[in-house]
């Protein structure tokens, strides 16, 4: 799951990367527009990539950063989750004004379910042969 | 306490739906829990109806009471006199009847905004597309949720996930669109906002949970029942759609309710839709307007007006 909230310097830092693509440290620094040490930048995209926001490579004992996503597809994700995530929500259960095909809290017996299934195709199979006749 | 004219009307419609509410709702909390045992032997669409209208009883009736009968009695025979004492009580009753409004009011207003944010959230996350036998365009999200729902009060917004359209064959996602839209015919997020707006059957009791239960099963089998039709092969796809979609993700929901619904679907008479009648509403509203003519006779007026004098001294 994608790390959905991002620190101010960290958005900076993707949104540097999102316009200029693949960019080391140093380029990094130059544009942030502020003076920011070298080291503070380094561990900010450190961090993004641990957080799977960013691929690197090594190039000239330095690694360059880009992008894992683009913008709309991090900010499509990111939205995904959180609509997951309300969804496992306990307000998800009575206080949404949607009417869902099923429950979205708690948790389904998989034995259960196999066995709802194995009594659908039982069903399917009894009105097929019924077809038939 | 003393109070002007208007405020003082306003501190006894308050604090006699606070005392009916209350009345009534200990009847509904006594009777709730058999109402639901007999909701199993209705048609589901006329049980849902029975649940909502039991849920929505105590306050309903509350309303009727001080707009039929107190405002009445206060406006014609209260004298317009400037100022009137108010005892402690009646101030006590009227001030718990404005908290159970405003929690009601509150948990309503929480439950539009969440639904808002969610909506904003699935709009984020997907693009609007026209799937198979829909006439209007549906919301497909990016997102691993099991999400296939219908939301709005005024225009309907038809969710589905990437997941469940990829997990569903195309008979049983047209099963499982039928339902929702049998939702929306059924106008069921409007009742749900009635019944979040709506103080509890018991103030500030969680009492209110069985019959709000009873009434999610028995709208989801009525959507279910409009959905099939009466047809085994649509009660078939709805039913493996059912457990296709409980299947996606490890949190889902309540097993045994998904149960009673599969084996619903699954038994040898599909059910069928009932036609929607008229009737119970016309049959409210007749028992309302008798009422009301009933108790605006001169000599009702005049016991309720004593009544309130006792209830505000």
């Amino acid at each position: 799951m994608i790390q959905d909230t991002l620190g101010h310097l960290e958005l900076k830092v993707m949104e540097i990367l999102w316009a200029h693509g693949e960019s080391n440290v140093h380029d990094v620094v130059q544009r942030l527009g502020r003076p920011l040490a070298y080291t503070t930048v380094m561990t900010t995209l450190d961090r993004l990539f641990k957080k799977d926001l960013l691929v690197r490579r090594k190039w000239e004992r330095a690694f360059l950063y880009a992008p894992r996503w683009t913008r709309l597809e991090w900010e499509q994700k990111r939205a995904g989750d959180f609509v997951a995530g309300f969804l496992a929500s306990p307000q998800a259960s009575g206080d949404l004004l949607i009417s869902s095909l099923v429950d979205a809290v708690g948790q389904y017996d998989t034995a259960l379910l196999d066995e709802l299934e194995r009594k659908i195709r039982t069903k399917r199979r009894e009105l097929g042969r019924r077809g038939k006749t | 306490m003393t109070l002007s004219y208007f405020p003082r009307l306003l501190c006894i419609s308050l604090a006699t739906f606070f005392l009916v509410h209350l009345a009534l709702g200990m009847g509904v909390a006594l009777i709730a829990r058999q109402a639901t045992r007999l909701g199993e032997r209705l048609r589901p669409h006329v049980a849902a109806r029975c649940m909502l209208a039991l849920r929505l009883l105590p306050a309903a009736g509350a309303a009727f009471i001080v707009v039929a009968v107190c405002l009445p009695s206060y406006l014609c025979l209260e004298p317009e006199a400037p100022t009137e004492r108010v005892g402690f009580g009646c101030l006590l009753v009227a001030l718990l009847g404005t908290a159970l409004w405003s929690v009601s009011i509150a948990r309503g207003l929480r439950a539009a905004a969440g639904s808002r944010h969610f909506l904003r959230g699935c709009e984020r996350a997907g693009r609007p597309a026209r799937l198979p036998g829909e006439h209007a365009d549906a919301w497909i999200v990016d997102s691993a949720a099991p999400l296939l729902a219908i939301s709005g009060i005024v225009r309907p917004r038809l969710l589905v996930s990437r997941s469940v359209v990829s997990a569903l064959s195309a008979e049983q996602l047209a099963a499982a669109l039928r339902h929702e839209r049998a939702h929306w015919t059924a106008r069921d997020n409007l009742k749900r906002l009635f019944i979040l707006l709506t103080p509890g059957i018991l103030p500030f009791a969680g009492g209110s949970r069985t019959l709000e239960c009873a009434w999610k099963k028995f709208a989801e089998w009525a959507a279910d029942d409009r959905a099939v039709a009466g047809d085994a092969h649509r009660a078939c796809a709805l039913a493996a759609a059912l457990v296709r979609v409980a299947r996606i993700t490890a949190a889902a929901g309540d097993t045994d309710r998904l149960a009673a619904r599969v084996d619903r679907l699954l038994r040898e008479s599909p059910p069928t839709p009932a036609p929607q009648p008229m009737l119970a509403l016309s049959g409210i509203l007749l028992l309302a307007a008798s009422l009301a003519v009933a108790i605006l006779q001169p000599s009702a007026l005049y016991s309720v007006h004593v009544a309130l004098e006792h209830l505000v001294e």
